[in-house]
């Protein structure tokens, strides 16, 4: 790993802004792939052999937190985790993920049972070259559409990102590991929360500015105590996501893998309520297509979903349970 | 410090945990445990001796100057001390008052002879305090408070009533706070006093709160003199100063909070898991509540040791003080709720086990409603953090 003590990840707030916002002009995937690959962002995770920077996770952190705030419509989380998971597997396939050149994605929820089966929640896999299906064996393998997987279309909620089924009757292509994917999984469990972080905190901003600027009564919506406290209690939501984020990532974290599984249920609750919150706060305009905070809504509820929320708090009570007994 | 210093400093900080686990484990009384029976109150003369001895295996004062009897280690020590003492089913504090608030004030605002006699006597369990600050007319609305101070070539002479006084009938000492002008004045003209509580013309009345103690009081003050040397700061900067410590206090104050929370939580659990009639409550009637519940304790613990990191790297805590204070009084309450939800289902004849869990979650459930009102009610840090946070505009 680089020990460039020179570098910050904060360095990178601006430069992933910057590509956010020019990839919402961009035409197509294949577009916006290539400005997210020019600015470094598909290969920040993955060794520099294959053309990444080889950054530890916390430098995703803020790159996806302004790809969540900025409505980002690419599988970026799961370009920067298969580029990082498949070198040293399938140098020239990493690579190919780094330089934007092969957008890929991951099937979330679901195994095969064998070689066929059907799993669902796989980001623009209609768009991808590629997709991670997860097998039975809790390895996974990196299926093309096309040559035995299926992509379907499926109903979602998420508009930037659309989730898609894929429908597999002979899964072939490069494996990853059990322990790649376990180590996959969990690291997507902290990225996603930067997501909802970043989409969070737009919305949070969206309606402050809203209830400062809308006037009822002779006097702005935040004049008023129940708006303020509604407010106040978003901006502890969201000091709460960021707060758990930089703990679940911190040297001195005692149980770094509770941490990321509190931090990512936390995120998926509060976010969402933030959310819903800023609907709330904006009255009838907060139920308009037009105002993009059902955007983040849509995003963070999908989120949640893929990264099996119900799911984990029920692993949550069985580690309570065994430890109490 | 010396580089040396440095090294040795970090050296003790890192077997702190380890020490203070193995020290709590081989120390803590049966008698003082709160998972285990027990028919009577401990007495204040018990928890005095107990935490005198907490104090001297290193566990309480670890961030304190040596000179005071502290043990000159870092925040980061303090966290790690304070993990250990949440796990540890042990009493509260009595003098939670002296090592937080009035502690700290000392240290930032007091003369050296003030710290020379206060500080060694709060680490000591010589003297308990108490915070005089509420009254019956300034509570959310502090800066109302009008319990005067005139200067009198015999000291100070204080005439008012104090409100919500915890501890104060068995408190040594009070911090005082006191104005020497007008009401209208608010915030100016505040100043801070190290009363002694046994002065003629103090009158304190304990007031029987909800889980049936006398936990707190009424301070009556009639003209009381305080010598000129129990003044804490100057009449105008003592206020000033304390707030600047207080932001900080409120956001680490009992920092072992989550983890005895998570300790109640355990409890509870495994009390329920210890007998066939009450397994399914936590098996599955309540298996996902609680497990919300230990999800938040974890988004808790990312507060505390997030801004224990800001603190330790030097950054300002302000207003952001409030964040955490909301959090776990509104978690804790939630658990409350939901733990005497829980005990009220044990079967009548219950047995050791189920009997002191339920007994613990009763008293956790009843004391849990004042967690949002003391320290500054709830709506009182919405309104800080939508103000001086968020920065709101209040107007048209
Ligand atoms: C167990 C306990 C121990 C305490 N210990 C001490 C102590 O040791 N020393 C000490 O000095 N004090 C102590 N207090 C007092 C405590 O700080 C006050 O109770 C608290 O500040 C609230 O003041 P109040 O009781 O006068 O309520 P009020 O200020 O009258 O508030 C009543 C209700 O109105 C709400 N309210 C008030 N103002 C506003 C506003 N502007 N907007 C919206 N809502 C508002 C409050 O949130 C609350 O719900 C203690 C209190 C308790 C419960």
């Amino acid at each position: 790993m680089t020990t460039d003590t020179e570098l910050n990840p904060e360095d990178f707030v601006e430069t992933a802004r910057a590509v956010t916002t020019a990839c919402a002009e961009a035409a197509g995937l294949p577009e916006r792939m290539d400005l997210l690959a020019e600015a470094g962002l598909t290969g920040i995770l993955a060794p520099e052999a294959v053309g990444g920077m080889d950054l530890p996770l916390g430098f995703a952190v803020p790159v996806l937190r302004a790809a969540g705030g900025g409505f980002l419509a690419a599988p970026l989380l799961e370009c920067m985790l298969l580029a990082r998971a498949f070198a040293g597997v399938d140098d020239a396939l990493a690579s190919a993920i780094v330089s934007g050149e092969m957008p890929v994605t991951v099937a979330w929820s679901g195994m095969l049972g064998g070689t066929s089966g059907v799993v669902g929640r796989a980001p623009l896999a209609e768009a991808c070259a590629r997709v991670l299906v997860l097998g039975a064996d809790e390895g996974g393998v990196l299926v093309t559409p096309g040559e035995g997987a299926m992509v379907e279309t499926e109903s979602t909620l998420d508009l930037e990102r659309p989730e898609a089924r894929v429908r597999v009757t002979a899964a072939s292509g490069p494996e990853l590991s059990a322990d790649a994917v376990a180590r996959l999984r969990a690291d997507a469990l902290v990225l996603r929360a930067a997501l909802i972080l970043g989409a969070a905190e737009d919305c949070l901003s969206r309606a402050a500015d809203y209830a400062q600027e809308r006037v009822q009564f002779g006097r702005p919506l935040s004049a008023n105590q129940s708006i303020q406290h509604h407010l106040a209690r978003d901006c502890l939501a969201v000091e709460t996501i960021r707060n758990n984020i930089h703990r679940s990532l911190s040297p001195e974290c005692a149980v770094p893998a509770a941490a990321a599984r509190a931090t990512f249920v936390g995120a998926a609750t509060l976010g969402a309520r933030v959310a819903e919150s800023a609907i709330q706060v904006h009255g009838g305009m907060g139920f308009t297509w037009e105002v993009p905070l059902h955007r983040h809504l849509r995003m963070i509820k999908a989120l949640a979903a893929q990264g099996g929320a119900a799911d984990l708090i029920e692993a949550v009570a069985a580690d309570l349970l065994a430890n109490a007994a | 410090m010396t580089q040396t210093a440095l090294a040795e400093t970090r050296t003790a900080e890192q077997g702190m945990a380890a020490h203070a686990r193995a020290w709590l484990d081989a120390n803590l009384p049966d008698a003082l445990r709160e998972d285990r029976p027990s028919t009577r109150r401990n007495t204040v003369a018990e928890l005095c001796d107990w935490e005198a001895k907490l104090h001297r295996a290193g566990l309480v004062g670890a961030t304190w100057p040596k000179e005071y009897g502290g043990g000159g280690l870092g925040l980061r020590a303090h966290l790690d001390i304070s993990r250990e003492i949440g796990r540890t089913p042990m009493p509260e504090s009595v003098n939670s008052i002296g090592k937080e608030l009035a502690g700290p004030i000392i240290m930032a605002v007091g003369r050296p002879e003030q710290k020379a006699e206060y500080l060694p006597a709060i680490l000591e369990m010589r003297d308990i305090w108490c915070q005089g600050f509420s009254e019956p007319n300034a509570g959310s609305d502090l800066a109302g408070l009008r319990t005067r101070a005139v200067q009198t070539a015999d000291g100070w002479v204080v005439n008012g009533q104090k409100i919500w006084t915890s501890g104060a009938s068995k408190s040594r000492r009070c911090l005082l706070l006191a104005r020497t002008g007008p009401v209208e004045d608010r915030h100016r003209g505040l100043v801070l006093f190290a009363l002694r509580t046994d002065t003629p013309g103090v009158d304190i009345r304990e007031i029987q709160s909800i889980d049936g103690e006398r936990s707190f009081c009424e301070v009556f003050l009639n003209n009381v003199v305080i010598p000129e040397e129990d003044m804490l700061g100057s009449p105008d900067e003592g206020w000033a100063a304390a707030t600047r410590v207080l932001s900080i206090e409120r956001a680490t104050n009992r920092m072992h909070r989550a983890w005895r929370f998570e300790n109640q939580l355990n409890h509870l659990v495994s009390a329920c898991l210890s007998d066939p009639a009450t397994r399914h409550l936590a098996e599955s009637t309540y298996r996902r509540a609680l497990a919300e519940v230990s999800v938040n304790i974890e988004l808790l613990k990312g507060h505390v040791e997030t801004l224990v990191g800001s603190l330790i790297d030097g950054q300002e805590i302000g207003p952001r003080g409030s964040l955490p204070k909301l959090f776990w009084s509104e978690a804790h309450q939630g658990f409350a709720r939901l733990a005497l939800e829980i005990v009220s289902q044990f079967p009548v004849e219950a047995s050791d086990t189920l009997r002191v869990a339920r007994k613990r979650m009763e008293d956790i459930y009843l004391k849990s409603r004042a967690e949002t009102i003391y320290a500054g009610t709830t709506e009182i840090q919405l309104d800080i953090i939508s103000k001086r946070i968020l920065q709101l505009k209040r107007k048209a």
